[in-house]
């Protein structure tokens, strides 16, 4: 397999170079090292094998059921059950469908193996006739998971990813309410069966005044912020290392952020090649979180504020970083 | 029979966002050193060490403890490492208290260190998202870390599943009340990591949300330095007391529980916290402790997060599960309350320096129990996937 096509265990983008640099504090010089602690593995997956076989070829899931008590586990993570001396467990085949143990988190700020793919939820499934709860990744179709989607007892159906590795990855669950009664019922349903609603850019009407007015406003805020940044060492900190040029579209107009390894641009109009696209209708929703009045965490969630690209979260955290660090600087 | 224990002297390093200026060799070293003095004695007197470091991760390295036994001036004596997540710290000084309650030693070095921040996400060009990652590493490796499993999203699912039993508890207007007052709690705290970080409770609101339901500012942040304490029997401890005249502050009770790290029938309650109830009553038990609200003046709560803060209160009998938010509803650790919760500002604005954070408790514990002329501290640790595991120990100043 060519290196272009080869599926690495660790994306090339998350390696550093050899190299280093010196943090000078309080006149004195320290050496940091760009380095890593790496191990590889082939991995027996050992007495859970028929388990991930099962995804992976089968698409079916099982469990485990104690030849004394009776009880079922899912995922079937022994052998022999602890609460009766050890006596063994026999495997059992379960259907794909249950209901949530409880309410699941949903992740907007991820490790930085899951930045890519946020937000995402992780939550416990009861399958039907299992007595403990499968650790699952969670989705809707309807857009970005927002809390309130899935809930303590919401029925899920699991989903099976078109492309297996024998892994729990090969699964997730959406809300069986998403689906229709036909790809509830069947076994073994495929990711792209789902009908996956496409994002699409909302559309901003004609500007009356007021939006203007806001705009102009808006505008001229974040114009005052990016200034007040260049001397706010503590915020710049926070977007030091970063490139990123933003188009935001509002109902008043159009802006572009460009953020430049610590220094933040504003300027009116638009650019042909953004990173991202933010859309609001009213621009002091992005003004708020940029002053630290909001979040824009928050108005993405309640979709007062629409990204194009979800991977960006990360530099909407940035961002919100950036905007508290400012808010301290100017409390101190 | 068993021996009193106590501790004798404690000191921390400054918990720091990133310590350019150390290794955790001399992190250690520096705490150590600030601890012996504390107690007037040299590290010749001391019998035993117990290093409290979570992650070898972290640290670069695995046993990460074994450079420290030479550093800290102990060779050839006995040094044991305990690693138990969150709950690291005070499971090591329960495990000290232990060897010495039992006699193998009159003197101990209870040392908790951690460098976290050294990780750093090159995609990312920031600490901490590879931080969360290298705690990641303590997912279930089988079936929960390829899916994201986080000490946040962990710990936010035993939230969540709480808040689906008491829908009208943990109302976010509380859990931002209850930051800041942590906030002002911390200016006292000279070696905090924000200890001139006061929020509104406004700005808690509006703090940014991480993992639902947690916001920003609800959320303990990850910090390196070093805590350490010097334990003594009670003999010895007398002794040293008489030499300082420091009190001693006597460990009365210790209890420790892990829960099953899967949820449901006969496995984990989602909606409890059982390691912090049952470790609460055990180390009441042996404290002789019969009330919690009435007895206890200090609480040195491991905050992972505000709304754990909360459920853990209630687990351990300071207000009713279901009713957390008393807790400032009915002024129980509002200024004048009954209980005096987290004065060093909690690991939510002290830091969580994680081995250490259990340990800088304590140490905080001990000096206001001195300082306030107050009787008794709980100190309480949590860690592991969905809050499994709880260790408490309680403090008396005589």
């Amino acid at each position: 397999m060519s290196p272009e096509t080869r599926k690495m265990i660790i994306p090339l983008e998350a390696l550093p170079e050899v190299g280093g640099h010196i943090q000078t504090i309080d006149g004195q010089d320290y050496l940091v090292l760009n380095d890593a602690m790496f191990t590889f593995y082939q991995r027996s997956q050992g007495e859970f094998s028929a388990f991930f076989l099962a995804l992976r070829d089968k698409k079916k899931l099982l469990g485990c059921k104690c030849t004394k008590c009776g009880i079922v586990r899912v995922p079937p993570f022994l052998t022999r059950c602890p609460d009766c001396d050890f006596a063994p467990t026999e495997t059992v085949e379960m259907g794909d469908v249950g209901r949530m143990l409880c309410t699941p988190p949903i992740t907007y700020f991820a490790n930085s193996l899951f930045q890519g793919q946020v937000p995402f939820g992780r939550g416990r499934l009861v399958l039907d006739g299992a007595d403990t709860a499968l650790s699952i990744n969670i989705y809707t179709t309807k857009g970005i998971l927002v809390p309130g989607i899935v809930k303590k007892d919401t029925e899920m159906k699991v989903v099976f990813r078109d492309e297996r590795n024998g892994e729990i990855t090969d699964i997730f669950c959406v809300p069986a309410s998403e689906l229709t009664p036909e790809q509830v019922a069947k076994p073994g349903l495929l990711e792209s069966e789902l009908d996956w609603e496409a994002a699409v850019e909302p559309a901003l009407g004609a500007p009356t005044a007021d939006d203007e007015a806001k705009f102009n406003a808006g505008l001229a805020e974040l114009s005052a912020l990016a200034e007040e940044m260049k001397g706010a060492e503590r915020a710049r900190r926070d977007i030091a290392g970063w490139h990123r040029v933003v188009q935001v579209k509002s109902a008043g107009g159009f802006l572009v952020l460009e953020i430049d390894d610590g220094d933040l641009r504003v300027r009116q109009g638009s650019t042909d090649k953004p990173d991202f696209t933010l859309v609001c209708t009213d621009i002091s929703t992005l003004v708020n979180g940029m002053a630290y009045r909001g979040s824009l965490t928050q108005a993405i969630i309640t979709k007062d504020l629409w990204i194009s690209l979800n991977r960006e979260f990360t530099t909407i955290f940035k961002l919100e970083r950036m905007a508290r660090s400012l808010a301290r600087t100017k409390k101190v | 029979m068993s021996r009193r224990v106590g501790i004798v002297g404690a000191a921390v390093t400054p918990f720091k966002a990133k310590w350019y200026e150390k290794t955790y060799y001399e992190l250690a070293q520096m705490a150590t050193a600030g601890a012996l003095k504390d107690a007037g004695m040299s590290v010749k007197d001391c019998d035993a060490v117990f290093y409290a470091i979570y992650n070898d991760i972290f640290e670069r390295t695995c046993i990460p403890e074994h450079p420290l036994q030479g550093i800290l001036g102990m060779q050839d004596k006995f040094g044991m490492r305990v690693s138990t997540g969150g709950a690291t710290g005070a499971y090591t000084l329960s495990a000290a208290h232990a060897y010495l309650a039992a006699g193998r030693f009159k003197t101990a070095i209870v040392c908790g260190v951690e460098k976290a921040t050294d990780c750093f996400d090159f995609m990312s060009m920031s600490a901490t998202p590879e931080v969360i990652k290298v705690i990641g590493w303590s997912g279930d490796s089988f079936f929960e870390q390829k899916i994201g499993w986080t000490a946040a999203d962990s710990y936010a699912e035993v939230v969540l599943a709480y808040m689906d039993e008491h829908p009208d508890d943990l109302k976010p207007e509380i859990t931002a009340q209850i930051s800041a007052l942590l906030s002002q709690h911390v200016k006292t705290n000279p070696f905090a990591q924000r200890q001139h970080d006061q929020v509104t409770p406004e700005e808690v609101m509006n703090s940014r949300i991480v993992v639902y339901p947690f916001k920003e500012l609800e959320i303990c942040v990850y910090t390196e330095g070093a805590a350490v304490l010097i334990l003594a029997e009670e003999e010895t401890a007398l002794a040293i007391s008489k030499n300082t005249g420091t009190p001693v502050v006597w460990i009365t009770g210790v209890g420790e529980a892990n829960e099953h790290s899967f949820a449901g029938k006969n496995h984990k309650v989602m909606p409890r916290i059982m390691s912090d109830h049952l470790a609460a009553y055990r180390a009441y038990e042996m404290a002789g402790i019969k009330d919690p609200l009435e007895a206890i003046d200090i609480v040195e709560l491991h905050d992972a997060f505000v709304h754990q803060l909360e459920i853990t209160m209630a687990e351990m009998g300071f207000c009713p599960l279901g009713r957390g938010d008393s807790l400032i509803e009915d002024g129980i650790i509002t200024p004048g309350g009954k209980i005096l919760c987290n004065p060093c500002g909690g690991l939510i604005y002290s830091g969580h320096a994680v081995g250490a954070s259990n340990i800088m408790s304590a140490w905080s514990g001990r000096n206001e129990l001195i300082a306030r002329g107050l009787r008794r501290a709980l100190v309480h640790g949590t860690g592991s996937t969905i809050a499994q595991y709880g260790a408490v120990e309680i403090l008396e100043h005589d």
